[in-house]
């Protein structure tokens, strides 16, 4: 069981960050809400935000973090998640491009909150990309080299690593079905309004500066395309 | 001349009957016989028969033969059943376990009818040199079976890591490392569940070359991990080697050195059960630390603690398994114990318990009483020693026991309690949710009420003060916002799992804890005509000491796995698919001993009533292991 471990893998950034959640959300068997808020602004450079909310799964979580171990492996104490969190945080600090790294880890309701700044969407990739690697040194993961986030001047590409597919086919019927009580919530932010959307499930906020893809988790587990968009925005220079 | 050598035949015939029946007498031990002394707890099953049908492809699927089973059975048992193993269902089979401060030994011991048969299943045993003459030895990697006439014993015997420890450390020091050194050494890192069978069989042996003495190589640079492994083989085989010699040379077994055990052999019921718990007393390494400081004192208790052996029987019907058991005393601990349960049963539990509940316990103490014996038995030890230390403590029992209100102490807690289990209910929580602006999308969290799913229990107490803990619950709801009242009870907030309250009921003579809002809410004052009555009141109250009622069908089902132990899991998975109900009661104590009656009545379709023998025997294992 190494729930903490992918709660901080989490940190990672969008797509595999959803990824990753997977066996937390077959884990708890109940409900988990994970939100993703990427902005981007005119010069590339931006702001991530991450969220994983289990609180409303607090009492199971509480109940397992009182065992010594659960399915033959060692269940880490909190004091051990807030080591490996805060040596996830200074290893992306240390990266390239990244800047103002924030982890709050809130234990009394099971709340990650994740934020960093960029100063490209390819730094941000670049910095997540050699953390994964250097966590999994001995396994090859060839999807590591997808491109999920691609920003040309007005147009950004989110798409879905081929991994998580294969993550998904183990699962159970039943822990799918679990999956049902999730909720997965997707923003994008520019300085410039969006003028539109390839994703038919994308909403653009009234100020037309966010897009917003809200599903469950058990609809993106069966679906990943449903995260893929592609986002034109308009050439003037301020919101409308 | 026909009539005289009529009469040399008979004579020479009933010469010859007796060299027989005598030699036979002399050299034959029945498998009872082959019991070490050593074995603390005995399962004996007289009526093998029973298991005659069970395949042996199920027989393995249990935890219990999880330590042999790798061993003994393998492709070769498929489709057979017990009795295609060879084994004399007339004689009878016994499961032992015992565990001393230098070592840990387990086993069976069974008749043999064919032994072709028998190694068709035990296969994976290698024919060793002969024991003695008559004492057959085979072995495999961890477990011995030997054979004398048609009697076995299948032996596995393990040092306590502690006497490894203490070996293996002083060799470690003597060849000049620090104590600390081994720690850096790499052993178990938990990764060699990763490592598969090819990878173990390809690893590489290495040996010293020729021009080292093999023993020289192996002193020179054995690491920490690899002496204690040979050590621990070395131990393994001296202490089998005892046991064999005392078995098969000096006929010193646990038949002939425990009266109470060979007068369990002579029971006729369908098995039995044997539990020396003054021997697990005295070989546990707490008492050896004292003993080494204050032997005299040990010897004492020890006394007291002498004869403390549980003897049961266990019969099967159609549709019930019954195991009553005596827990046997010296008079002194006796004596505790009878003062101990010399008590009214308290009644009032009952209000509290529901008649839909789907287990209970309750449980009759009068600790006051209690105490006041144990203090008049063990004040007198205590008194006998010289050791200032002892007396020290003595002298600060006496004081307490002469200034502090004991009456008072256990007016307030008196040692009876009852718990019932009534089920899983959604219980309220508090969680975050995230909602967004609709016209910017910014995120924000509110609180929220939340609800999961949880095992609801009640525990209580009985009390004759309830002011007392009113005053400790008054105090602590100065202290936090937590501890608040509400009407007739108490609520702590966040108490279990940092998530869910727990209320307490302190009225009526009872202390109740529980995590049904609805007890708390609607029920301060009991379940009045909702709560337990009839047959199972009658039956608990009639208990005295103890008492409990399991539906286990229905309990077993509706746990919450997934907040429960890896053991408790087991446990769980041992019994799971049955429907019944377990009942426990027990009888009123004397100085010599407490009966318990346990009953499990299953009902549905079973196959036979050998098969839950086994599941029963498999529970109590998983119970029983760490």
């Amino acid at each position: 069981m190494f729930i903490f471990r992918k709660l901080i893998q989490i940190t990672k950034v969008q797509s595999p960050c959803f990824l990753l959640s997977i066996p937390i959300l077959l884990f708890l068997h109940s409900c988990i809400e994970i939100s993703d808020d990427l902005t981007i602004h005119n010069d590339g450079t931006g702001t991530f935000k991450y969220v994983v909310n289990l609180s409303s799964s607090k009492v199971k979580i509480n109940s397992i973090l009182a065992l010594d171990s659960l399915d033959g492996k060692k269940v880490p104490k909190i004091s051990e998640i807030k080591q490996m969190i805060d040596e996830y945080k200074t290893k992306l600090e240390n990266k390239e491009g990244i800047h103002r790294v924030k982890v709050e880890s809130d234990f009394s309701n099971f709340i990650l909150r994740f934020q960093c700044d960029f100063d490209d969407v390819q730094s941000l990739q670049k910095a997540i990309k050699e953390i994964v690697i250097e966590k999994d040194k001995q396994q090859e993961i060839k999807e590591i080299n997808h491109t999920w986030l691609d920003w040309e001047e007005n147009k950004l590409i989110r798409s879905v690593p081929t991994l998580t597919q294969q993550t998904t086919k183990r699962l159970k019927s039943e822990d799918l079905t679990r999956l049902k009580e999730g909720t997965y919530i997707s923003v994008t932010r520019f300085d410039k309004p969006i003028e539109k959307c390839d994703n038919n499930s994308a909403k653009i906020s009234p100020n037309k500066t966010a897009c917003m893809i809200k599903t469950n988790t058990y609809s993106l587990v069966n679906n990943l395309s449903i995260l893929e968009n592609t986002i034109y925005l308009s050439t003037s220079k301020t919101p409308q | 001349m026909k009539k005289k050598s009529f009469i040399n035949n008979s004579i020479t015939s009933l010469i010859l009957f007796h060299v027989l029946l005598s030699s036979n007498l002399i050299y034959s031990q029945s498998p009872d016989e082959l019991i070490p002394k050593d074995a603390v707890s005995v399962l004996g099953i007289n009526n093998i028969s029973l298991l005659k049908k069970i395949p042996l492809d199920d027989l393995i699927q249990y935890d219990f033969m999880d330590e042999i089973h790798a061993e003994l059975f393998d492709g070769s048992t498929s489709n057979k059943t017990l009795k295609d193993s060879g084994i004399d269902f007339d004689q009878k089979l016994h499961v032992f376990y015992g565990k001393n401060r230098k070592f840990e030994l387990a086993g069976f011991t069974f008749g043999i009818k064919n032994k072709k048969l028998l190694f068709s299943v035990f296969d994976d045993f290698d024919k060793k040199e002969n024991w003695t003459n008559d004492v057959e030895l085979y072995s495999s990697q961890f477990n011995h079976l030997l054979i004398k006439g048609n009697s076995a014993i299948v032996l596995r015997i393990d040092p306590t890591s502690e006497r490894v420890s203490v070996i293996t450390d002083s060799i470690w020091l003597a060849r000049g490392y620090s104590q600390y050194d081994y720690y850096q050494e790499e052993y178990y890192e938990g990764e060699e569940d990763e490592l598969n069978e090819e990878e173990i069989f390809e690893e590489e042996i290495v040996v010293p070359s020729d021009s080292v003495e093999v023993s020289d190589y192996d002193l020179l640079n054995k690491t920490y991990w690899e002496l204690r492994d040979s050590i621990t083989l070395e131990l393994q085989f001296e202490y089998f080697k005892i046991i064999m010699n005392e078995l098969f040379l000096s006929n010193i077994h646990l038949k002939s050195k425990d009266k109470n055990f060979e007068k369990q052999l002579l029971n006729n019921s369908d098995g039995i059960f044997y539990l020396d718990n003054s021997r697990n007393f005295s070989s546990t390494n707490n008492i050896w630390y004292f003993q080494t400081l204050f032997p005299d004192l040990v010897q004492d208790i020890k006394e007291i603690y002498t004869g403390n052996v549980i003897l049961g029987q266990i019969n099967l019907n159609d549709n019930q398994i019954l195991l009553n058991f005596d827990a046997n005393y010296s008079e002194r601990l006796g004596s505790i114990y009878e003062a101990l349960t010399d008590t009214r049963f308290d009644k009032k539990v009952f209000q509290y318990i529901p008649s839909n509940t789907l287990g209970f316990i309750t449980y009759n103490i009068n600790l006051n009483k209690g105490y006041k014996q144990a203090f008049d038995v063990i004040v007198p030890v205590l008194e006998k020693q010289n050791d200032p230390r002892v007396s020290g403590n003595l002298l600060m029992i006496e004081l307490i026991n002469e200034f502090v209100n004991t009456e008072a102490v256990f007016n307030t807690y008196k040692g009876s309690m009852f718990a019932c289990f009534n089920g899983i209910k959604k219980v309220k929580t508090k969680k975050i949710e995230f909602f967004y602006d609709e016209e910017t999308f910014e995120y924000s969290e509110k609180e929220s009420e939340g609800e999961e799913e949880m095992p609801i229990f009640t525990f209580g107490f009985s009390t004759n003060k309830n002011e007392i803990p009113e005053k400790i619950l008054k105090y602590f709801s100065k202290m936090t916002s937590r501890f608040h009242k509400e009407n007739e009870y108490w609520v702590v907030e966040e108490a279990l799992f940092n998530s869910i309250p727990i209320y307490i009921i302190n009225q009526n003579g009872l202390f109740i804890f529980t995590n049904d809002e609805d007890l708390a809410k609607f029920h301060t004052k009991g379940y009045g005509s909702a709560s337990l009555s009839g047959i199972q009141a009658k039956k608990a109250k009639k208990s005295k000491f103890m008492y409990g009622h399991f539906n286990w069908g229905l309990t077993i089902d509706k746990l919450p796995q997934d907040m429960l132990s890896k053991k408790q899991n087991d446990l769980i998975n041992a019994m799971k698919g049955k429907t019944g109900v377990f009942e426990l009661s027990s009888s009123k104590t004397t100085k010599e001993k407490t009966s318990f009656s346990l009953e499990y009545t299953f009902e549905g379709n079973y196959e036979h009533s050998g098969k839950y023998l086994l599941d029963l025997i498999n529970t109590v294992y998983v119970m029983s292991k760490d």
